[in-house]
């Protein structure tokens, strides 16, 4: 039995659950096997690790019986009904229970993220750019300040290269901007008056790339300065615990940066033939992934 | 060069300032309550490790500068609101301050008591409950459910004594689960709620610094001895040195999550087993210093000013560090 976790509209997840159907497998897609109607039941203690999940009228699924977990969604909750504050809380538990169990089973799990991920589903580029170095990936220089005087350097910076610009965008979302004329850094300044700032240095049009495992998917045709960094994105995802993870990489500065992590990969994003292979990828590393997990 | 990042009104800050100020190890201190208001940052990234500076009203440091950084993060209360902003963008824009500092403490080379990667896991005290049976230390009796069928089933098997339970890192009364409230339990089904097994026995905190375990016994005769005075209960606090085995299990779970520093909940059973419920990434430790008079704020000044592998710590403390990692120890006196 595998189990995808995910709701009904994720093409990723419908498409991987049609090829282990496809090839013998028992699969079931639940977007929260933690709330009803599912009766989800988990004992531990220092001896015992044993959950169960029950869907109505069909046996207990049990622990021992999950053979792969995809994970494309945390714990979805309706919030129609719920008060603001109720809400909050019931998400906060969930996702505190959802990620432990990910951790309990033994059985392949996709992706099993460490909690430095998981609670921070929109982690900031600069968040990565330790281990990307420590893999052999570049990344832009970049800058936070509330220093007027510190942007009109970096601007000078670039201007001295021939770069037009800066690239502005908050850490906590991922809208942004290029910061070119005089109205604009005006108004860059203003908001450093509120909150310090994050510029990069402008960038060259973006290739998206897709780890599923060891196999490493292009959307498109990429350079071959990108596919010669094809073992430091394996690298950088086996260091990162995931074993399915989206990058962008794109040219700057006489070479390839890379300009976006993604943990949650946008598979609709991909052509047709990377996004079979991604399928393809996902079902092997479920079926015959090896087992890890705490208990 | 320290830096102490938090709010003025924080008691457990206040007072690692008071410590490095009376130990004379210099600090500057980011009021996290203004921040950024009269404060001038530039941090750049050009490789792993970022470089530049801090600047308060009157002073100024570099990054290469620090030797260490105390962080205790605030919540929305007690900051200033940004500058022409609607209260509503408030938090949003909290968040934002605060991503950049915690993405600065993440890539810092000196010691930064803590870094929040490891602290995450305080979120799912269920993930931090499987790290726990594989350091040595015991786990209760646990069913996260939402059927309460099975609840009431535990409820029976453990002889109607279960407590009940946050298992997010939303804070939580600790409360015995009483037979008024089984009719209730049909409720569960919209939410997975923890009841544990109610283990007998004195609680005892560990405080971890580095490489140092402050431990101490809490006698109270409340579930949720945080709350023993809100329920006009008292509680008392006697330092004890805990077996070696447990010692190495509460600084091996410290590492491993990355943590500085650390407060460890257990509790001690009459047969001499300890369980453990929770690594705290963020602990209060001015409460148990207070009670138990354990110089916990002077390790962390200590650690902040001379970084992980200093011979400066003072004896007295390592003297009943050791203590603790020694066989057949008993009780350390103060």
């Amino acid at each position: 039995m595998y189990l995808i976790l995910s709701d009904s509209e994720d093409q990723c997840s419908f498409r991987v659950r049609g090829a282990l159907e496809a090839s013998g497998f028992r699969s079931v897609t639940i977007a929260n096997p933690m709330i009803d109607p599912a009766r989800f039941r988990w004992h531990l203690d220092s001896e015992v690790c044993r959950s169960e999940v029950e869907f109505p009228q069909q046996p207990p699924i049990s622990l021992d019986d999950i053979g792969g977990v995809l994970v494309r969604s945390h714990g979805w909750l309706d919030p129609h009904g719920w008060e603001s504050g109720d809400l909050a809380y019931v998400q906060a538990e969930m996702q505190a229970a959802m990620l432990a169990w990910m951790w309990s089973l033994h059985c392949p799990v996709i992706n099993r993220y460490p909690p430095g991920i998981w609670y921070r589903p929109q982690i900031p580029l600069l968040c990565w750019q330790k281990l990307l170095v420590n893999c052999g990936l570049q990344t832009s220089e970049i800058l936070i300040t509330n220093v007027e005087q510190e942007t009109l350097a970096l601007r000078e910076h670039l201007n001295s290269k021939g770069v037009v610009g800066a690239f502005y965008g908050p850490l906590t979302s991922h809208g942004g901007y290029l910061v070119t004329d005089e109205k604009e850094w005006c108004g860059l300044a203003n908001l450093q008056n509120v909150a310090p700032v994050c510029l990069a240095e402008p960038h060259g049009e973006a290739t998206l790339v897709c780890v599923v495992g060891e196999r490493i998917l292009w959307r498109g045709v990429p350079s071959r300065d990108m596919t010669r960094l094809e073992p430091n994105l394996n690298r950088f995802a086996v260091e990162a615990g995931l074993d399915f993870v989206e990058l962008a990489l794109a040219p700057a500065d006489d070479s390839i940066r890379v300009v976006a992590v993604e943990p949650q990969p946008h598979f609709e994003w991909f052509d047709t033939s990377a996004q079979q292979q991604i399928v393809d990828g996902l079902v092997h590393l479920l079926t015959t992934g090896k087992e890890s997990g705490f208990c | 060069m320290i830096l102490v990042c938090g709010g003025l009104a924080d008691t457990v800050t206040e007072l690692v300032c008071a410590r490095l100020q009376n130990c004379g190890y210099p600090y500057r201190f980011l009021d996290l309550g203004t921040y950024p208001k009269g404060f001038k940052i530039k941090w750049s990234w050009q490789g792993p490790i970022p470089n530049g500076y801090i600047a308060g009203p009157d002073w100024k440091v570099d990054l290469n500068e620090l030797t260490g950084v105390y962080a205790r993060y605030l919540g929305p209360e007690g900051r200033l609101p940004p500058p022409d902003t609607p209260t509503s963008a408030a938090p949003a824009i909290y968040n934002e301050y605060d991503t950049g500092l915690i993405t600065l403490m993440e890539d810092l080379p000196c010691v930064v008591i803590n870094r929040i990667a490891g602290g995450l896991s305080n979120n799912s005290k269920l993930f931090q409950a499987l790290l726990v049976r594989q350091s040595g230390l015991r786990t209760p009796p646990t069913l996260v459910t939402n059927d309460a069928e099975a609840v009431v089933r535990f409820y029976h098997k453990h002889h109607e004594n279960i407590i009940y339970k946050s298992l997010s890192g939303v804070r939580s009364i600790v409360r015995r689960l009483s037979p008024d409230q089984l009719d209730r339990l049909p409720l569960l089904c919209h939410c997975p709620t923890q009841f544990q097994a109610c283990i007998p026995g004195i609680n005892v905190r560990v405080h971890t610094v580095g490489d140092e375990l402050f431990a101490v016994r809490v006698h109270s005769d409340v579930v949720d001895y945080r709350y023993a005075h809100a329920e006009g209960s008292d509680v008392t606090m006697e330092p004890v040195s805990v077996p070696p085995s447990v010692a190495n299990s509460c600084l091996q779970l410290s590492h491993q999550l990355g943590l500085l520093l650390s407060g460890i909940d257990l509790k001690e059973t009459p047969e001499g087993d300890y369980y453990c419920f929770e690594i705290n990434p963020s602990p209060g430790f001015l409460y148990y210093e207070k009670y138990s008079g354990q110089p916990i704020s002077l390790a962390v000044a200590e650690l902040l000013h001379n970084g992980m592998h200093s011979s400066g710590l003072c004896s007295k403390r390592n003297s009943h560090t050791q203590a603790a990692m020694e066989p057949n120890t008993t009780k350390v006196n103060y």
